[in-house]
């Protein structure tokens, strides 16, 4: 019984980092209409601009997660501007190929200035805490909750801010938006400028459990395009529930089947899931 | 119309360009032609992809290598005076590739020594490397590629079945008999993992779960670790490559384990050192970290290193040096074969020009056994108390 419950734990872990990686996925799908397959790779980008900020500046772990948000969001912006922005009226097929060029930029780029070797991030929260008889360190508990913090401040942004309703509207409906005056290319640039803060923000909360390389964000955006369609693309809500869906899945898989077969329960979810629900578990409607 | 002109315009441009540097390169190479002839030793490895580091890291030994023989003045077969060029092709791990790519060294780059750093691409490699007689220098410890009894194949590191006896042995006496096996799914690990397990249980001990998973395509290894450790065992048996096997350790010991490690050859205790600290290896068994291996002459090892880091930025681990001391050996072998062509002739002579003076080898290669190994012991290290503890040879077993 406990090893269900230590297998709660690590799955809420993998959960959350899941969640806020499809997050910035599905926002840029539900504005855009772009599946921006280099998004794995901001938070690859993300995990090294936290790396260096606490080991080669020595900044403050908290600090280093906010100021790569900052970087990432900047880097986002520019990729709209470079990558996107001069694509907006050509098939979406460009866009695809613009975003895994994008992509391979990033992996290529990263190997070429930080080498294509295993770095580890410093630890902070190393104590291991024992929870009933569940070993974990504190590191998992913050990535948990610091996720929770993160997806509350991204609701209230959302629905309270200015920047977060012109969003929220552009993505439920394009036309509308632009009839009240909404300014497509301003909406396009916050939403990428989030999304990749998110990634950073994950990337930061990830960094110390995992190892920083330049092809991890490959692993992850395969996980997050199968829990974006899990939770119907461009669905905040759905992204979310599709995430822990996926972590829970994967981590109790592994517990009930071998290994080898960790992969098929979490397709086999999604093949059920979407034979009930075809277009996700919170498909917008009138799509 | 004008647009096709512009692109007539361009194309010519391109191929008066590509002509220029083709005319460029051909002076050269009659110019080097005049002093010496270049000799190319072919190398096929994952130079792209997912192993990209592993094949880079390979060839970095070899290339320091090669540099050395060229800087002590190239080698001179039959009167004839060569520089060695290291010529390498990307094989992206396939074994498929690396067949075509070592026929390609064979035939367009004239080589007729070929390294490669997978036992795959060994294994495709063998099938034809007698008939068009090319020597294979594998860097691999599959114990199969011994069996097969090829002619013309150099094995560089020791069997890894030589190191299960000895670390079973061990590894029972200090912590006990129940073993979780959570090694790497990749061939190799699957293949130490089905020689381990009936030794193991040979030895009277007991296999709580026998799991391997993937190390390099999951984001988290804690699923697996939790998994093995509800099953109460003894000691974990982990390995592939170092830096993910160092994240396996540490889950383990994060979610309280405190037992002793089997850890398979392809993982570097120093490398996992500095990844995760001592206190996380304690009671592990391994292979002992080369920089401080008591066997070479120390002030060669020592040189060896410390040119290694200034070069590369790195402690160099016994990947790096079996390659550097290989390609010296080579150098000597290809002078007393007098023939940059015959496979058969160069590799005898290798066994011939072995050992090397001691002063300039950082490895101490011994010789070359009748099957074609190294004939140099392994060694292994228990970590305890914070400390590598004295070697334990290891006698390799063909």
């Amino acid at each position: 019984m406990e090893l269900y419950f230590q297998q709660l734990l690590n799955g809420l872990t993998l959960g959350s980092i899941y969640c806020l990686v499809a997050l910035g996925l599905t926002l840029i799908y539900g504005i855009m209409h772009i599946p921006n397959f280099a998004h794995g790779h901001l938070y690859m980008v993300g995990a090294y601009c936290v790396l260096f900020l606490c080991t080669l500046y020595g900044l403050n772990y908290w600090m280093a997660i906010l100021i790569s948000m900052v970087i990432l969001a900047v880097i986002g912006i520019i990729m709209e501007r470079l990558v996107f922005h001069p694509l907006r009226d050509s098939p979406p097929t460009n866009s695809f190929i613009a975003a895994v060029g994008a992509l391979l930029f990033l992996e290529a780029g990263a190997t070429v200035l930080w080498g294509a070797d295993y770095r580890r991030m410093p630890e902070v929260f190393d104590k291991v805490v024992n929870i009933f008889g569940i070993m974990a360190t504190q590191q998992r508990l913050v990535v948990i909750f610091s996720a929770l913090a993160l997806m509350g401040a991204l609701y209230l942004f959302m629905k309270k801010t200015l920047i977060g309703s012109t969003i929220e509207a552009m993505s439920q409906d394009r036309e509308g938006a632009f009839l009240v005056g909404i300014d497509a290319n301003m909406v396009s640039m916050m939403t990428f400028g989030v999304a990749s803060a998110l990634a950073a923000a994950a990337a930061g909360l990830a960094g110390p459990l995992f190892l920083v390389f330049p092809s991890m964000g490959g692993l992850l955006i395969i996980k997050a395009f199968v829990i974006i369609v899990l939770g119907g693309m461009g669905s905040i809500p759905g992204a979310v529930a599709g995430a822990y869906i996926l972590g829970l899945a994967e981590s109790l898989g592994a517990t009930v089947f071998p290994a080898e077969y960790k992969d098929l329960v979490a397709f086999i979810l999604l093949v059920i899931i979407l034979s009930i629900r075809p277009t996700g578990l919170f498909a917008k409607e009138g799509r | 119309m004008k647009r096709f002109v512009k692109i007539m315009i361009l194309l010519t441009l391109a191929v008066a360009l590509l002509a220029a540097a083709g005319c460029g390169g051909g002076d050269k190479d009659s110019g080097q032609a005049k002093e010496a002839k270049v000799l190319n030793i072919g190398f096929t490895g994952p130079l792209s992809g997912g192993a990209a580091f592993y094949g880079k890291d390979i060839l970095t030994g070899l290339e320091m290598g090669v540099e050395q023989v060229n800087a002590s003045g190239g080698v001179t077969v039959a009167g004839e005076k060569y520089t060695l060029k290291v010529t390498s092709l990307d094989d992206r791990y396939l074994p498929n590739e690396a067949a075509t790519n070592a026929r390609r060294l064979v035939k367009e780059y004239n080589a007729s020594i070929i390294f490669c750093p997978h036992s795959g691409g060994i294994a495709a490699m063998q099938e034809f490397n007698e008939v068009e007689n090319f020597l294979i220098a594998a860097y691999s410890s599959e114990p199969k590629l011994y069996a097969r009894g090829n002619k013309l194949t150099l094995l560089l590191p020791p069997p890894y079945n030589s190191y299960i006896d000895p670390f079973i042995k061990k590894t029972m006496a200090e912590h006990g008999k129940k073993v979780a096996m959570i090694q790497s799914n990749a061939a190799y690990g699957k293949d130490w993992g089905t020689l381990f397990a009936p030794a193991w249980e040979k030895a009277g001990g007991t296999i709580t779960i026998n799991s391997p998973f993937s190390y390099n395509t999951e984001t988290d290894f804690a699923p697996y670790v939790s998994k093995a450790l509800a099953t109460k065992p003894e000691v974990l048996f982990v390995g592939g490559a170092s830096q993910p096997t160092a994240m396996v350790i540490k889950q383990a010991r994060d979610q309280g384990f405190k037992g002793g490690l089997i850890v398979l050859d392809q993982a570097k205790f120093e490398d996992m050192a500095d990844i995760i600290g001592m206190p996380a290896l304690e009671g592990a068994i391994g292979i002992y970290p080369y920089y401080m291996n008591p066997r070479p002459d120390k002030a060669a090892r020592d040189k060896f290193v410390s040119d290694y880091k200034t070069k590369y930025g790195k402690r160099p681990t016994y990947e790096h040096v079996w390659h550097y001391e290989t390609a010296l050996a080579l150098g000597k072998a290809l002078e007393k074969a007098g023939t940059v062509k015959d496979a058969a002739k160069i590799f005898e002579s290798m066994r011939q020009v072995l050992p090397l003076d001691k002063s300039i080898a950082p490895i101490a290669i011994e010789g070359v056994s009748p099957k074609g190994g190294y004939t140099n012991l392994g060694m292994a290290a228990y970590i305890k108390n914070g400390q590598y503890g004295d070697p334990i040879d290891i006698p390799r077993t063909e």
